[in-house]
């Protein structure tokens, strides 16, 4: 479907009060509470518009597969900086924004850092209306009204369809190192991953596991070299190294296919250990906890909460206790006329984040 | 259009029984009518003329904030945020009258977490105050704009510094924030976690909205590991576009640059005569690298190199860190230096930002306008960015002056917005650049409308301030 194709289906729908669901390569069906409305397929408006390499800014239509964004960044000796995951051949970098996941990369400490909102700095968007409307644009700062184009990262696609996004990009470092320790004991894993967060270390990724952490080490190559001997441990090897790591991006490491629901509980940094059963893998120099397993959805929400963070269901499990936590009811107003600001009509997406929107 | 709604027309009377409310809430203490208290808060650093509140407040927690807003919205009386004062853009200014809330006493970093990388403070912290408060444990809060602005202030502008090419703007740097809503209720968005609470992220909605949609009292910020090593320089170019050019290769061959920001001639001279400082008078930028002793060895030598390649001369270093201190204190104080350009004077000071790659054209074209125009007005701006400010200076007694520089500015805007640019990098939009917002987003100013409705539905919230509704 065209552009104009889109805009007309919106339109159309809007009229008639019927649900749309947006959808790229389909990638990300699996995330969200529900799927509701007939397809809107954005795939057609696809294209890379504008990437001057000098710039460190990429513009793409929203179908564009994310895998031919990322060629396009390689070959410039580029990246997105926040690591998307894509979770199957067809996702898109419309999908990626809208879904607003990050992968290992989050927590760097370097700079090479960030969510994927970070790194938004213009959205084309289509809402509810039919309309189509421009928020900021290609420039690195821009002060100039309120931040929408940040408020529809995340926003899964509830507020409108992402026709075109600029992002910024980084370059490349230069050099990289992944480093194998072993840690029994996971509190202290994670006091020492804090440890080192608080210090000037090139640290672009860390995972922990039974007692096994990874660390990748990435920037100047005389950087990366001091600070893997002031860390230690062992060096993985570079295939390895990037196969290891688009196993954590990508949840093919053995660990997700362990039995049960996948939740995602982000925490402070310096949570101690969940006191959850089922395994748990720690990413994002501990910010992030993955667990596998049966553990009762409100024990998760408890310890989360308790732990000062939120839990969400990410994969498999029962939707009914909720795929997200639930807002309070003075935020679930402003998200109710947020989603009305922009598609009035609930269009797009109903249900996908919550019940009501 | 939109535009500051002729304000005076819109002024009504300070309902009698609110301020009994407001001294009934905040004790005759806390609440000011005086004119002085008044005149003090009735003016920022921009060149717009004073309009003063009907009532200054002084409260001291968020539960005060909350009541007084809530006090506010019974009267649907303008409610205006109040940090430092030293917006840019009128952002500050009581245009309708109203009851401003003065964040000062909010003045108590409320906690470090220093394993965490983050603090939670109170509106009112400035963020020297932050630094000197966090110094010995290692961390700095690196967002540093020209004032000692409040972090509430600087989280309600999205403000930056010369420090956001290495770790970005409060817009990266804000993870949560409580904040009054328009009718007094208390929200917390985010949480100190990475990832934002579920939802929308209504963090990012009231970062950079000028106290337009709530009061934002408590911020949660991020904070990073003070480098191993810093070491700063001070390059001399043959003229802007070199300067510019060399910051850009710098950055796309991913030399971590923490600060580099670029002053012209007129610019050095200025902050030569202020502070002392002895510079050559010529383009020039000071950079900082940030990082291991190797590391800024490294990143220094290799910016050294292209700057070579575009005709600099050599560096000239400052690693001593008083040497450093006294170099930024001078580019911090730029703004008073170029005042005194022209004693009695004020500055228009111009925000624009452009694409990168739009960058050296659109330098160019401002310069050739600035000589044809015969006009005093130094650069300077943070090139990394694309983002810089012309100082048009103008006697404030004097309309025709003031209307050429606004015309100046006009046509700078006009030429960014040509150039996908914007109107404000970070200074905002205020009531100084509401004109400007038709041009730069169309048809999606409505929706800013929209949201600017959804959050307080009856303008309550610094009205008149970046969109007319």
């Amino acid at each position: 479907m065209t552009w104009a194709g889109l805009v007309d289906a919106v339109k159309s729908a809007g009229a008639h009060g019927r649900a749309l669901r947006v959808r790229g390569g389909g990638s990300k069906d699996f995330y969200g509470q529900a799927l509701e409305g007939d397809v809107l397929d954005t795939r057609a408006v696809r294209g890379i518009v504008a990437h001057e390499p000098t710039e460190l800014v990429l513009t793409a239509r929203g179908g564009t597969p994310l895998a031919e964004v990322e060629d396009v960044l390689a070959r410039a000796g580029q990246m997105l900086p926040f690591e998307p995951p894509h979770f199957g051949p067809g996702a898109t970098i419309g999908g990626a924004v809208a879904a607003g996941l990050a992968g290992p990369r989050r927590a760097a400490t370097n700079g090479y850092t960030g969510a994927i909102r970070d790194f938004v700095l213009g959205v084309t968007l289509l809402d509810g209306r039919g309309e189509v409307l421009r928020f900021g644009g290609r420039v690195m700062k821009n002060v100039a009204g309120y931040d929408v184009s940040r408020l529809i990262a995340g926003s899964m696609g509830t507020l409108g369809v992402i026709l075109e996004v600029s992002l910024k990009v980084l370059p490349r470092p230069p050099a990289a190192c992944t480093l194998r320790l072993a840690l029994p004991d996971p509190a202290r894993a994670i006091e020492q991953l804090n440890a080192w967060g608080g210090m000037p270390l090139p640290l672009t990724a860390s995972a922990y596991r039974d007692g096994d952490l990874a660390l990748r080490l990435e920037g100047a190559e005389s950087a990366v070299k001091a600070a893997c001997r002031r860390i230690g441990g062992e060096r993985v090897d570079d295939a390895a190294a990037a196969a290891f790591w688009t196993g954590m991006r990508e949840q093919t490491d053995p660990f997700f296919s362990l039995p049960g629901a996948l939740w995602r509980v982000a925490v402070p940094s310096t949570a101690v250990p969940l006191g959850l059963p089922g395994a748990q893998l720690v990413e994002w120099g501990g910010a992030l906890r993955w667990l596998k397993g049966d553990a009762d959805a409100a024990l998760v929400r408890r310890e989360a909460l308790r732990a000062g963070g939120h839990a969400t269901l990410f994969r498999g499990g029962d939707k009914a206790v909720g795929v997200f936590t639930a807002l309070d009811p003075v935020k679930a107003r402003i998200h109710a006329r947020l989603k009305a600001a922009f598609d009035p009509a609930r269009v797009f997406n109903r249900g996908r984040m919550y019940a009501e929107l | 259009m939109n535009q500051p709604i002729a304000a005076q027309l819109l002024r009504r009377e300070f309902p009698p029984a609110l301020l009994d409310q407001l001294v009934a809430l905040l004790g005759a203490q806390r609440v000011s009518t005086a004119a002085a208290v008044r005149e003090h808060h009735g003016h920022d650093e921009s060149h717009f003329p004073d309009a003063l509140p009907d009532a200054v407040v002084f409260p001291e927690t968020t539960e005060e904030v909350a009541a007084v807003v809530r006090a506010c919205a019974a009267h649907r009386f303008p409610v205006i945020p109040y940090g430092t004062g030293t917006s840019l853009e009128g952002h500050i200014l009581a245009i309708q009258g109203g009851v401003t809330i003065d964040l000062s006493r909010m003045d108590r970093v409320l906690a470090v977490h220093a394993d965490d990388l983050d603090a939670v403070v109170q509106a009112g912290v400035t963020r020297k105050a932050l630094n000197a408060h966090i110094k010995d444990t290692g961390l700095f809060f690196p967002i540093d704009p020209g004032a000692d602005a409040s972090i509430g202030g600087m989280s309600a502008t999205r403000a930056s510094g010369t420090a956001a090419v290495r770790y970005g703007t409060m817009k990266e740097n804000v993870l949560a924030l409580t904040v009054v809503l328009a009718d007094g209720r208390i929200i917390r968005t985010g949480r100190r976690t990475k990832k934002s609470s579920a939802g929308y992220d209504l963090t990012r909605l009231f970062v950079g909205s000028e106290g337009t949609l709530g009061v934002i009292t408590e911020i949660t910020v991020r904070l990073y590991p003070q480098p191993e090593a810093i070491s700063a320089a001070v390059c001399c170019f043959p003229n802007m576009v070199a300067a510019a050019s060399t910051v850009i290769q710098a950055i796309q061959m991913g030399v971590p640059v923490a600060r580099c920001d670029f002053l012209d001639p007129l610019c050095v001279k200025a902050i030569n005569e202020h502070s002392k400082t002895g510079l050559q008078e010529k383009p020039t930028v000071f950079f900082e690298f940030h990082g291991s002793e190797a590391g800024v060895r490294e990143q220094a030598e290799t910016v050294q190199a292209i700057a070579a390649e575009h005709g600099a001369e050599a560096f000239q270093w400052a690693t001593r860190p008083e040497e450093r201190s006294k170099l930024w204190q001078a580019r911090h104080d730029a703004y008073f230096a170029c005042l005194q350009l022209q004693p009695g004077c004020r500055i228009i000071s111009t925000d624009v930002c452009v694409p990168i790659s739009r960058l050296a054209e659109c330098l160019a074209a401002t310069e050739e306008d600035i000589r044809r125009s015969g006009r005093l007005v130094p650069v300077l701006g943070h090139i990394g960015d694309g983002n810089f400010h012309l100082c048009i200076i103008v006697d404030p007694n004097n309309a025709h002056d003031i209307e050429i520089a606004e015309q100046m500015n006009h046509r700078l805007v006009e030429r960014a917005i040509a150039m996908e640019g914007t109107c404000t990098g970070e200074h905002g939009i205020g009531c100084g650049k509401m004109a400007f917002m038709d041009a730069e987003h169309g048809d999606s100013l409505e929706v800013m409308r929209m949201v600017k409705r959804s959050l307080d539905p009856h303008n309550i919230m610094n009205p008149g301030k970046v969109v007319a509704v």
